[in-house]
C-alpha cells in the first residue's frame, strides 16, 4: 500500500537528484521586535494582543512612528512579514483619535481589496470602536455605495476604480476628501510600465483633488524587494519618501533548490522539457497531499501543465483539488480557488504571476517555479508563497532552454547576490499624460499657470482647447465636451478594446468566460487557435475583429497552437547618439507594424510540429521609443547569410536580458534585427517599447548599455554549449564560431 | 504647438483610444460684454439691455449681474388660464392639496419649485455642466419660468450664485428624474463652486417614478415628451430633441452665435409647463376622479388600471384603487400577465376569493401560450393544496402547468426556468404520495 511521505522525507530524497545543480539552504532568522509606542490607543493594543501580537517587528515600529507624524514612507517588506500592519497601525490609531478621520486604500486588484477588507474587519471588531472599512470596486452594489461615500472611514478600492468612478464624481464624496489623513498603496513594485505610468497619473489627480477640499493625506506604501523602492514611491505619488527597510520579521528554513533538466540532444545540448519535469515533481508532492503552487510563465503554460498533473494524479486525489490560477478567469471562479487553498480543500494550484501577489492563499509547503521568472523581485515574491513564519519550505526552480535560465542556473551567485531589479515608468509618457489631463480638467478646472504634477502644461492644454475639448475663459481652461474621458481611458493595456471571448458550445447557454487585450489576441484568438481555459480546450471558431469578440467551442484535442508575428520597423527620429568603434548605439522614435502570418499546431505530448495555417488580421501600427545597434564596418567576409543568423542571436540574447535588466514583462520590450536597416542600409538590432509613445523602457537600456552589453556578452561566453545552442545565441552554424564572432560583434559597440 | 499636434497624431494614429475630435472650426471671439460693477442683489432683475446682442433681446434673454459675475435671464410670465394640452395650467391651486400623499406632509403651490436642467453631457460626473436651469415656480396667480443660461464656463459663479438665493423660498422640488439627474447635478455644481454640500434640502416630488410604476407596460417610452404626448394631450412643433442640445450649446460657445439655442430655450420651456400638467394629472388622480370640474381622462387598459390602482394604493388611497381593481375587470380583456398582477395583491391581501377568479380566468386565456399561464396554474396548484387541501384538484392544476412550461416553444430553457420546472416536478410527486396514487402515472 502507498504510504504518505512527509516533506522532510521528500526534501531528503531530492537531495540525490542528479539533475539538482544548486542547492541553498536559508537558515531560520528569528524576529526583531520593538515594543508599541504610548500613543497606540489601549483598545487597538488590546486587540492586536489577543491575535498574539505584543510587539511589533522593527519595520512597522518605524512604519507607525514616521506615518504617524505625517512623513510618506515606502516600507520594504518580503511576503509574510506583517506588512499590513505597516499601514493599518497608523491609520487605526488616526481613527481611534479622531473620528472624523479617512484614509483610502489602493490596491493594485479587486482580489486584494477584498483581502484586506476581511483582515481589517477582523481587528477592527476586536477593537470595539465603530470603524467602517468597506471595499469599492465595480462589485460594489449601488446601495452600499452610497454608505460607503458618506460614512466609510476606510475605502479599499484599486487605482482603476479610483480613475473612471471615484474622481470624475468628487463631490459625491466630500465626507473623504475634506478628511483624507491617510493613502495607502500597497504592492508598490507593481505599479510599473504602462501600469505604473497610468496610476502615477491618477495620483497626480488625486493630489489635486484633495488639494481642492484643504486635505493633504499622507503615503503609506508597501514594496516587495526591487532596487529602486524610494525613487519609485517618489515618482509615483509626487512626494518626498522616507525608506523602512529594517524588515525584523522572522523566517522559517527554507530550501531553494535549482533544477537543471537533463540533455536529451547532446550536439544540440537540448534538454528535457521543463514543463515534463514539473509535471513529475509537482506529481510527487501532491500524492503525498503536500500543498504546492506551480508557477509557468505564460497562460498556455498554466493550462498545458495543469491539464497534465489533473490526468496524472486523477486516479490519486480528484481532479477539483487540482485547480488553476489565472488573469482571464472570472473573479467569482478566483475567489473560490483562493478560499479552497486557504482551507486546505485545494490541495495544488497552477498559477501565472497572478498569485505573485499578496492574495491571500494561506501557507503553502512548496513552490515549484517552471523557469526562472523573469526578474530576482518576481522570483522571491514567487518564493515566498512557500511557507511562512515557521517550518520547513522548498523552493524549486526547474530551468527551461532559454539562455537566461541557463544563466542563472549555472551562475547561482548572480541570483543570490545580485541586487534586484530596477522598477521603471514614465508618467511623462505623451499619451499617457495627455490623456490624464484630460480627466483632471473634467474634475476641476485648471488655471492658467496651474502645473500637473511638476510639469508645465500650459502648451498641452491650449492644445486640447484647440481640440475643442476644453473651453478658456479669462485664465482658466474649462471641460467643455459631451465625453466622459475617464471611459475611453484604461490603466491596464494599450488599449481600451479587449477581446471577448464567447463561448457557445452550448447554442442554448452561450457564455463569456474571458478577455484578452488586442495586441495578444492577435496571436491566442485568431481563427482556429486552441484556447484554454480552466484546463479545457476551446477553439476559436470565428475571431469577429471589428466587434472584438471571439467565439469559441470547447473541443477535445492533442495538440496547442503558437502564432508567428511578422514585424517591420522604421525610424521616425533620432534623439541621441553615441558612437564608438565599429557602429553606434541610437535613441529615438520609431514607428513598428506588426502582422500576425501563420499558426502552428504542436503536438501537447511530444511538442512536434503537426500541421500549420495562415491568419488573416489587419496589419497594426505602434509608434513608440527604441533604441537601435548599427552595426558599421562588418567583416565582409562573413556574408550576408552568417551576418543575419548573428544578428538574430544576439537579439535574441538581448530579448531575454533586457527584461531581466530593466524590471518589465517579457511582453513589454520587443527586440528584433534588420539585415539592412531602411533607413541606412546597415545591420541593426532594434528594442523597442510595446506601448505608444515608450514607458522608459528602451530609454533605460541607452542609459546602461554598457551593463546590457557586457551581461549579452557573457550570458553567450558562460553558455556550457559548444559553438551556440537554443540557450544563447540559437542554433549551432556550421564551423564559423558563432559565439566567439557574437561577442566580437558586441563588443566592438 | 504644431509639434505637439504632430506628435500626438502621430501616436494616436497608432494607438487609437482617443476618439477624434470634431471638425475644428475657427473660434470667433464671443462678444465680451461690458461688465458693470455695481453691486446689486440677487434679485431678478434685469438692467443693461445694451450689452447684449439683438440675437439674444429677440429671444427675450436678458443680461443679470450679481456679486458673482453675470449670466443671462430669461423670464416668461403664464397666467393661470393658459391651456397646455389637457390642462390648464391653474388647475394646479385645486390638483395641489393631492400632492401632500408623497411626503405625508402638506403641500402649497407657492411651495413647489420646478426644476428642469439641459446640460453639456450625460450623468452625473463633475464634467457635465448645466448650461442652462429652467425653473418655474408660482405667483399669486400667474406661474413664471425662469431660464437661467451662462454665455461660458465663468459664468456659472454668477447663476449659481443667484439660484441658491432662490432656493431656499421653497420646500418642494418638482422635477422628472431630478432626484437622481438634475439634483444632484446642481449639487455637484455648488460644491465645486464652494458652497456647502446641503445649502438646500427639498423634498423631491419626482415624476419619473410613479410614471414608470404605471405607465411601465403600456408607453413606449417614459420620456416626459412622451408621456406628454399620450398621457397631457401635448403635441410639440418642431421640438429640439434633448439630447442635441449639448452640440448647439457647444456651437454656441465655438463661434458666439446664440440662434441655436432658441430651439433649446423653446424646448426647456415646454418641459417647465408640462412637469406643470404631470403636477396636476397626479395630483387630481390622488385627489380622485370625478370631481366634475376637471378633465382626467382615465385609462382605458386593464393594464393600466390595475397599475394606476396598485400605485394609489401605495400612496394611501385604498378605496380609489378598489375602484380602478374593479374597472378592470370589468373590461374582460385584461392579458394574463396582467391578471395575475392583480392576483399577487389579493393574495397578499388576503381577498383568496378574488385571487383565485383571476387566476382562473388568466389560466383560460393562455392555454397555448405564456408562462403567466403557468404562473397561474402554480399558483392555483398551491392554493389547492395548502388552503383547501383539495389534493386532486391541485394535482391536476400542477400537471396543466407542467405541460404549459414543458410545451413551451419560445421560452429558453435557462437555469431560472429549469429549477421551475424541477420544482413542479417536486410538487407534483408529492400530490401524488398525498393523493395516495403510483408514482408510475407520473
Amino acid at each position: 500500500m502507498f504510504k504518505k511521505k512527509t516533506l522532510p522525507d521528500l526534501i531528503e530524497e531530492l537531495r540525490s537528484n542528479e539533475n539538482i545543480v544548486n542547492w541553498h539552504e536559508m537558515q531560520p532568522i528569528e524576529a526583531k521586535t520593538t515594543p508599541f509606542e504610548d500613543s497606540v490607543d489601549p483598545r487597538i493594543r488590546a486587540a492586536l494582543q489577543k491575535r498574539g501580537i505584543s510587539e511589533l517587528y522593527t519595520h512597522q515600529g518605524s512604519a507607525y512612528r514616521l506615518a504617524s507624524r505625517g512623513e510618506n514612507i515606502v516600507a520594504v517588506t518580503p511576503t509574510a512579514s506583517g506588512k499590513t500592519l505597516c499601514y493599518n497601525l497608523p491609520v487605526l490609531q488616526a481613527i481611534a483619535a479622531d473620528e472624523t478621520s479617512r484614509a483610502l486604500y489602493l490596491f493594485p486588484t479587486k482580489a486584494l481589496a477584498q483581502d484586506q477588507k476581511s483582515e481589517l474587519n477582523e481587528i477592527i471588531s476586536e477593537m470595539g470602536i465603530d470603524i467602517k472599512s468597506y471595499t469599492y470596486d465595480g462589485d460594489t452594489s449601488p446601495a452600499i455605495r452610497q454608505i460607503v461615500r458618506k460614512a466609510g472611514h476606510i475605502v479599499i478600492t484599486n487605482p482603476d476604480m479610483l480613475h473612471s468612478a471615484i474622481l470624475p464624481h468628487h463631490t459625491k464624496w466630500v465626507s473623504l476628501f475634506e478628511n483624507l489623513k491617510f493613502i495607502v498603496v500597497d504592492e508598490l513594485h507593481t505599479y510599473r510600465g504602462v501600469f505604473g505610468s497610468h496610476v502615477a497619473n491618477v495620483i497626480r489627480r488625486l493630489k489635486r483633488i484633495c488639494k481642492f477640499y484643504g486635505s493633504n493625506p499622507t503615503f503609506i506604501c508597501t514594496s516587495a524587494t526591487i532596487a529602486n523602492p524610494k525613487e519609485l514611491a517618489e515618482q509615483l505619488t509626487g512626494s518626498p519618501m522616507r525608506l523602512i527597510d529594517d524588515n525584523g520579521a522572522p523566517r522559517g528554513r527554507k530550501h531553494f533548490v535549482f533544477y537543471n533538466p537533463p540533455i536529451v540532444n547532446v550536439p544540440l545540448n537540448i534538454r528535457k522539457s521543463a514543463t515534463v519535469e514539473v509535471n513529475h515533481l509537482a506529481k510527487e508532492f501532491l500524492r503525498n497531499k503536500i500543498q504546492t503552487i506551480v508557477f509557468a510563465r505564460s497562460r498556455v503554460r498554466v493550462e498545458i501543465i495543469l491539464s497534465h498533473i489533473q490526468e496524472l494524479v486523477k486516479n490519486e486525489i480528484g481532479t477539483k483539488s487540482i485547480r488553476g490560477y489565472r488573469g482571464g478567469y472570472l473573479p467569482k471562479q478566483r475567489r473560490e480557488i483562493e478560499r479552497g487553498l486557504r482551507d486546505g480543500e485545494i490541495l495544488g494550484v497552477v498559477s501565472t504571476n497572478a498569485l505573485e501577489l499578496g492574495v491571500d492563499i494561506g501557507q503553502l509547503q512548496v513552490c515549484v517555479m517552471t523557469g526562472y521568472p523573469g526578474s530576482i523581485a518576481s522570483t522571491w515574491q514567487q518564493a515566498g508563497r512557500a511557507g511562512r513564519r515557521h517550518g520547513e519550505a522548498l523552493i524549486l526552480m526547474v530551468a527551461s532552454s532559454t539562455p537566461i535560465d541557463q544563466y542563472i542556473v549555472s551562475n547561482p551567485e548572480y541570483f543570490f547576490d545580485r541586487n534586484p531589479e530596477f522598477a521603471r515608468i514614465n508618467p511623462e509618457n505623451l499619451i499617457i499624460l495627455v490623456d490624464h489631463i484630460r480627466c483632471a480638467a473634467y474634475e476641476l478646472p485648471f488655471k492658467n499657470t496651474e502645473e500637473f504634477g511638476p510639469l508645465e502644461i500650459t502648451e498641452i492644454l491650449e492644445y486640447l482647447q484647440e481640440e475643442r475639448v476644453l473651453h478658456k475663459s479669462g485664465d482658466t481652461f474649462y471641460w467643455a465636451n459631451q465625453a466622459f474621458p475617464a471611459s475611453e481611458i484604461s490603466l491596464r493595456s494599450a488599449s481600451q478594446e479587449n477581446v471577448v471571448i464567447v463561448d457557445q458550445s452550448n447554442v442554448a447557454d452561450v457564455r463569456i468566460i474571458g478577455e484578452m487585450d488586442r495586441f495578444s489576441a492577435m496571436t491566442l484568438l485568431h481563427d482556429e487557435a486552441i484556447y484554454l481555459h480552466e484546463g479545457v480546450q476551446f477553439q476559436v471558431e470565428k475571431l469577429d475583429w471589428d466587434h472584438k469578440k471571439a467565439y469559441v467551442r470547447e473541443v477535445d484535442v492533442e495538440y496547442y497552437t503558437d502564432a508567428n508575428l511578422a514585424v517591420n520597423l522604421k525610424v521616425l527620429e533620432i534623439d541621441k547618439s553615441r558612437n564608438s568603434g565599429h557602429g553606434a548605439v541610437h535613441q529615438g522614435d520609431v514607428a513598428v507594424t506588426m502582422i500576425p502570418t501563420i499558426f502552428k499546431k504542436i503536438k501537447l505530448t511530444t511538442f512536434e510540429n503537426i500541421g500549420s495555417g495562415p491568419i488573416h488580421l489587419p496589419e497594426q501600427e505602434l509608434h513608440t521609443r527604441a533604441t537601435w545597434l548599427e552595426l558599421k564596418d562588418t567583416d565582409p567576409e562573413l556574408g550576408a547569410k552568417i551576418l543575419e543568423q548573428l544578428l538574430l542571436g544576439i537579439a535574441n540574447v538581448i530579448q531575454h536580458i533586457v527584461p531581466v535588466m530593466v524590471m518589465c514583462d517579457r511582453s513589454d520590450v520587443h527586440v528584433t534585427s534588420q539585415i539592412k536597416a531602411a533607413h541606412t542600409g546597415l545591420p541593426t538590432i532594434f528594442i523597442y517599447d510595446h506601448y505608444p509613445g515608450g514607458i522608459g523602457l528602451a530609454d533605460d537600456v541607452y542609459k546602461r548599455f554598457d551593463e546590457v552589453k557586457e551581461a549579452a556578452a557573457n550570458l553567450i561566453r558562460k553558455c556550457s554549449c559548444k559553438d551556440g545552442c537554443p540557450s544563447c545565441i540559437g542554433n549551432e552554424i556550421e564551423g564559423i564560431h558563432a559565439k566567439q564572432k557574437s561577442v566580437q560583434l558586441l563588443l566592438s559597440l | 504647438m504644431s509639434s505637439l499636434r504632430d506628435k500626438m497624431n502621430r501616436l494616436r494614429g497608432a494607438a487609437s483610444t482617443v476618439p477624434s475630435s470634431e471638425e475644428p472650426v475657427a473660434a470667433a471671439a464671443v462678444a465680451e460684454p461690458e461688465l458693470t460693477i455695481e453691486s446689486q442683489q440677487a434679485t431678478a432683475q434685469a438692467d443693461d439691455l445694451e450689452t447684449l446682442s439683438e440675437e439674444w433681446s429677440s429671444m427675450g434673454v436678458k443680461l443679470l449681474h450679481n456679486e458673482g459675475g453675470s449670466f443671462l435671464i430669461r423670464r416668461l410670465v403664464y397666467p393661470a388660464n393658459h391651456r397646455h394640452g389637457t390642462h390648464c395650467i391653474g388647475e394646479l391651486s385645486a390638483a395641489v392639496s393631492g400632492l401632500s400623499a408623497f411626503h405625508e406632509s402638506a403641500v402649497a403651490a407657492e411651495e413647489l419649485l420646478f426644476l428642469d436642467l439641459e446640460t453639456t453631457g450625460l450623468g452625473a460626473g463633475t464634467g457635465n455642466v448645466p448650461f442652462m436651469v429652467g425653473l418655474a415656480y408660482w405667483a399669486g396667480s400667474e406661474l413664471i419660468v425662469e431660464q437661467a443660461v451662462i454665455r461660458h464656463p465663468a459664468e456659472e459663479r454668477a447663476m449659481l450664485y443667484y439660484l441658491h438665493k432662490k432656493l431656499a423660498n421653497y420646500r418642494y422640488l418638482v422635477s422628472y428624474n431630478g432626484k437622481s439627474f438634475d439634483w444632484p447635478v446642481m449639487q455637484t455644481r455648488f460644491i465645486m463652486n464652494g458652497y456647502n454640500r446641503k445649502l438646500w434640502e427639498p423634498l423631491h416630488l419626482d415624476f419619473l417614478h410613479p410614471s414608470r410604476s404605471i405607465w411601465k407596460n403600456t408607453l413606449v417610452s417614459l420620456r416626459l415628451s412622451h408621456v406628454e404626448e399620450e398621457r397631457l394631450g401635448i403635441e410639440r412643433i418642431d421640438d429640439v430633441p434633448g439630447s442635441l442640445a449639448p452640440q448647439l450649446y457647444f456651437q454656441f460657445l465655438a463661434d458666439g452665435n446664440p440662434e441655436p439655442l432658441r430651439g433649446v430655450y423653446q424646448h426647456n420651456e415646454i418641459d417647465m409647463l408640462s412637469l406643470v400638467c404631470l403636477s396636476i394629472r397626479f395630483g387630481h388622480l390622488l385627489n380622485g376622479i370625478g370631481t366634475g370640474e376637471f378633465e382626467l381622462p382615465m385609462p382605458e387598459e386593464p393594464e393600466e388600471l390595475i397599475r394606476t390602482g396598485l400605485w394609489l394604493e401605495k400612496m394611501g388611497h385604498g378605496d380609489r384603487a378598489e375602484q380602478m381593481f374593479e374597472a378592470a375587470i370589468r373590461l374582460e380583456q385584461g392579458a394574463a400577465a396582467t391578471l395575475n398582477m392583480l392576483a399577487a395583491r389579493d393574495k397578499k391581501a388576503g381577498n383568496w376569493q378574488r385571487a383565485v377568479l383571476l387566476w382562473q380566468k388568466a389560466l383560460a386565456q393562455s392555454v397555448h401560450h405564456g408562462s403567466a399561464g403557468m404562473n397561474a396554474s402554480v399558483e392555483l396548484a398551491m392554493y389547492y393544496e395548502h388552503k383547501l387541501k383539495d389534493y386532486d384538484s391541485a394535482l391536476s392544476y400542477v400537471s396543466e402547468a407542467l405541460e404549459l412550461s414543458l410545451g413551451h416553444p419560445l421560452g429558453r430553457k435557462d437555469a431560472k426556468r429549469r429549477a421551475e420546472i424541477e420544482a413542479l416536478r417536486k410538487r407534483k410527486e408529492r400530490l401524488l404520495r398525498k393523493t395516495g396514487r403510483n408514482l408510475a402515472e407520473i
